[in-house]
């Protein structure tokens, strides 16, 4: 449901020239002076502080008070997310995330929607890398009802079989969905070619086989080896007093117990080498794609790395509106509507992917232009008057995203899956503003060299291939019907005759 | 809130809940406290403090959207929502983005069939800068060629990403042009390839001065300002900007009601069939848009919806069932799609979709039902006026789009009195036979030589 008809913006998602010919527009009259009015003087910000206690169970409660609106959000999270699938299997804790809300002991899914539906909210679960979900957000004066709710979809959900076939159905339609869109094939070939067969190379919602493979055993293994309470953290932000917190947490979550059996070893993860490998330009062939998705895909960093906040600067000149990305290809160029970037810190090495789709007849040209600003950035450090502002976009996007209660908890949640210290959030604006721009070019220099770095183009290659081609010597192309998501191969194996 | 280009005013099922007694929970929502004024010269200002954070946001909306393209430039209002952060008389190419982005702010701009609209958000000691460099560009305009050029490209791109890359970008396209016979609503807010090109300099002049002038505009603002000084800036920045004195032109094209059930089959490069159903509907400020909009929630917000729960959920025949009250300011339309599941008949969809429609004709909704939907609206609009800017949207829309904004409090009031009854009559009134038009979107590989030919597209 939606209220207003269908709108176009200005840009998506984040949010001079010389003149020729100047075509003097007659203003109808003046404002009264040339040169914008300077600034006031700011004022400042401060965050909440979050408050945490762990219970007996070993689960990490953190509460973080904020009573503006009468709304609360909860945030349950399981410590593993797709990282977890076996080789085989990709999508299963995904699968195993969303079938939570499919059925309990005491609820079919019918009765689960209703019960938190009725009370204006909706129960929302899934994974994602390092991490599963459950979330919700109620009333304050209805935070009981919602987080017995939530105890009940995490602790104890039946997996019908019913359910796990409807929703097996469900993943296959939106796979197919995503197969038919060059920037989500773009998205699936690019983790394959930067983490090959480790585990963030998949496909977090399955590949077509693995879907058909993933049984309702798997997935009962799965919930039971790893959605435990010293494996779980509950985030509750907005109005809701920490003492208040931590008693409705004790009441639905005191007496989860804990396995006696040892949380299961997760080996990590990233191929070591992919940092040195020279970089492949990998094209998929799917000729009735109306735009080509143009990638730059490689090896990031960790989110504990020494280097994060460099990171992120770093990615801040490149990425956003007025980034280097966006200024050269869609400002100066008009060759998209939008270019960006992300710096995906995780648990273990992130990926760095740069993108940007254009017309099918000028993918090797964007694909140039990514690749020339990741390495002018690793050349020259960036003149302060270009990166103050970009840290200013930094700074302005982390505060409004703490401006909402679901803002603030995933903030929090996220800085507590990582083992870091959540007064962070008081400290990202020093953190930020501390990096200075030999910062930035040494970061570049050293994580995001361009000949290690991976172009994946998705789109009709007859287009744009001799040229690219001409440009790289090695480009490998797979139709996109001998495309194969289940390994870093990509490529369906031949039949023997 | 952006997603794939397309903006939509309110978000899809509000996650924050209220409670289950509709009074109950409309005496929780916060009332919007606000200043109305207008200047000399027809500006209106709409305002309200709120100084829990040092961010304001400022918002102009002018009433001019899609359907005020000129005659064969399709798509124009946008291109020219674009070029207005291209040079003024006192700023270069991009210094909108100086003044906001490069401060911590950002800003964006959304053009639809009825509207376009311009937003920052920024530390509150800039507030005095963005009204300048708002009336700056109210003002006027000073573009050259490359940059009008380049400019277009871009939107020739975002033709591209949302209409021509995905799956069923063509689709909702589609839904819109077949729905309308004589009303420029037939022509989508993206418009054409052709029409973009064809566009030029000249038609960027003509169109800033026909409708970018204060007496059509509604300047709002919200968030960390003193109300003296805010007042003054738009005196001294605003105010000596002159009301032309020719007329306004306004779309006076009426639409015919529809005379019986019409049906397109039109074939595209989706791998699932779509099927799609419209009614025409009453404009947005009629009063029986509360039930329309009552009626879409019952049918579509969250997995105990009817259409989820039917369509998805028991009989598996659709990956995505969706209703929407698409509502504009002088015709709406009632929208219903399903998306299909691998191997099902898009005449299964359309027979369960009709069905769906018919059960809500038949019998009234459960009280539990109707309270339900009604909290999920209001719940959706406290999440909206969590931050300024969405004060601000909601302001705006009120004032411009229902003609008062008085209504961002009282139209609250308006959804908690509809009742089962309201619901069962605007299904009867709107929802009919003779009003539908069916639109079937079939994977091209299906298409059959001979028969079925689609009528001739933009495409």
């Amino acid at each position: 449901m939606n209220r207003m008809s269908i709108v176009f913006t200005r840009v998506t998602v984040f949010i001079g020239l010389v003149a020729l010919l100047a075509f003097p527009f007659a203003a109808r009259s003046q404002t009264p002076q040339a040169t914008p009015p300077p600034p006031a003087s700011p004022r400042s910000v401060e965050f909440p502080r979050p408050v945490e206690q762990t219970l007996a169970n070993g689960l990490r409660v953190i509460v973080i008070e904020r009573s503006d609106t009468p709304l609360v959000s909860a945030q349950l999270l399981i410590k593993n997310g797709g990282e977890i699938d076996p080789p085989e299997l990709p999508g299963l804790a995904d699968m195993t995330a969303n079938l939570l809300t499919k059925g309990t002991q005491s609820r079919d899914a019918t009765q689960i929607a209703e019960a938190i539906e009725a009370l204006g909210g909706a129960l929302e679960s899934g994974a994602r890398w390092d991490a599963s979900n459950v979330t919700v957000g109620v009333m304050s004066a209805k935070l009981g009802p919602a987080l017995e709710i939530l105890a009940d979809v995490v602790r104890r959900p039946t997996f019908s079989k019913e359910e796990v076939e409807r929703l097996r159905q469900q993943y296959l339609d939106n796979l197919t969905l995503a197969l038919g869109e060059p920037g989500s094939i773009a998205r699936f070939v690019a983790a394959r070619v930067v983490f090959g067969d480790t585990p963030y190379g998949h496909p977090i919602a399955g590949t077509t086989e693995s879907l058909a493979r993933i049984s309702r055993d798997d997935i009962a293994k799965m919930h039971s080896r790893f959605y435990r309470p010293d494996n779980a953290i509950l985030v509750i932000g907005g109005d809701i007093s920490a003492k208040d917190g931590f008693t409705l947490a004790t009441r639905y979550f005191g007496d989860w117990q804990k396995p006696s059996v040892a949380m299961p070893a997760v080996s990590a993860a990233v191929d070591a080498a992919a940092a040195t490998k020279p970089g492949r330009v990998v094209v998929i062939d799917k000729p009735d794609a109306g735009q080509a998705a143009v990638f730059l895909a490689r090896i990031g960093i960790s989110r504990k790395d020494a280097d994060y906040f460099r990171g992120i600067v770093a990615n801040s000149v490149l990425s956003g509106y007025s980034g280097r990305l966006n200024q050269e290809i869609r400002i100066k160029r008009g060759l998209s509507y939008g270019a960006a970037s992300t710096l995906d810190a995780r648990r273990d090495i992130g990926p760095f992917v740069a993108s940007a789709q254009t017309k099918n007849e000028s993918g090797a040209q964007v694909a140039d232009l990514l690749l020339s600003e990741i390495n002018r950035l690793a050349s020259a450090p960036p003149a302060d008057p270009e990166l103050t502002p970009r840290k200013a976009v930094l700074i302005g996007n982390f505060s409004r995203s703490l401006e909402t209660g679901g803002g603030l908890v995933t903030q929090v949640a996220s800085l507590a899956l990582y083992g870091l210290s959540l007064d962070e959030i008081n400290h990202y604006i020093n953190n930020v503003q501390a990096i200075g721009a030999a910062d930035v070019q040494k970061f570049a220099g050293k994580h995001l060299d361009a000949k290690t770095s991976n172009i994946i183009v998705v789109g009709n290659a007859k287009v744009f291939l001799p040229e690219l081609e001409r440009r790289y010597p090695n480009v490998e192309v797979i139709k996109v019907s001998d495309m194969d998501l289940n390994s870093a191969l990509l490529r369906k194996k031949q039949p023997t005759k | 809130m952006i997603r794939n280009c397309f903006v939509r005013l309110a978000l899809i099922t509000g996650w924050f809940l209220l409670v289950q007694v509709g009074l109950a929970a409309q005496s929780r929502m916060p009332q919007l406290k606000y200043t109305d004024r207008s200047l000399p010269n027809g500006l209106r200002i709409l305002s309200a403090p709120d100084r829990s954070s040092p961010t304001v946001a400022i918002q102009v909306w002018y009433h001019v959207g899609s359907k005020d393209d000129p005659q064969d430039r399709s798509g124009f209002a946008h291109l020219f929502e674009h070029i207005m952060f291209k040079s003024t008389k006192n700023m270069k190419s991009e210094m909108m983005d100086r003044l906001t982005e490069d401060v911590g702010g950002f800003n964006n701009a959304f053009t639809a069939d009825d509207v376009t609209v311009y937003y920052e958000v920024v530390p509150s000691n800039y507030l005095e800068t963005l009204i300048w460099a708002e009336a700056d560009r109210l003002s006027g305009l000073n573009v050259d060629d490359s940059n009008f050029k380049s400019e277009r490209d871009v939107v020739k791109e975002e033709y591209r990403q949302s209409i021509l890359a995905p799956p069923y970008g063509r689709f909702e396209y589609l839904l819109q042009q077949k729905s309308f016979l004589v009303h420029p609503y037939k022509r989508p807010t993206i418009g054409s390839i052709e029409d973009l090109d064809a566009a030029s300099l000249k038609d960027v002049q003509d169109f800033h001065n026909t409708y970018y002038r204060p007496d059509n505009a509604t300047l709002v603002v919200v968030g960390d300002f003193d109300p003296k000084e805010l007042d003054a800036w738009v005196d001294k920045y605003f105010g000596p900007i002159t009301r032309p004195d020719k007329p306004l032109p306004r779309v006076q094209v009426k639409e015919p009601a529809r005379k019986g059930e019409s049906r397109v089959t039109e074939y595209g490069r989706n791998d699932l069939p779509a099927v799609g159903l419209t009614y025409l509907a009453p404009r947005q400020a009629d009063p029986d848009s509360d039930a329309l909009r009552v009626a879409d929630a019952i049918l579509s917000a969250g997995e105990s919806s009817r259409l989820y729960h039917t369509l998805v959920y028991e009989q598996q025949l659709a990956a995505e069932a969706d209703a929407n009250a698409e509502v504009r300011e002088d015709v709406s339309l009632f929208v219903l799609t399903a998306v299909l599941s691998q191997g099902k008949k898009p005449e299964d969809a359309e027979r369960s979709l009709l069905a769906e429609i018919k059960k809500m004709q038949d019998s009234p909704v459960s009280a539990a039902e109707l309270e339900k939907a009604k909290n999920q609206i209001i719940t959706e609009q406290l999440q909206l006026r969590e931050t300024s800017n969405g004060k601000a949207l909601a302001l705006g829309e009120a004032a411009v789009l229902l003609g008062d904004p008085a209504r961002v409090n009282t139209d609250l009031a308006r959804l908690q009195a509809v009742t089962a009854a309201d619901v069962q009559r605007v299904m009867k009134k709107y929802l009919t036979d003779s009003n539908r038009l069916v639109l079937y979107y079939l994977p091209e590989a299906s298409r059959k030589t001979g028969n079925n030919r689609p009528e001739e597209t933009a495409f």
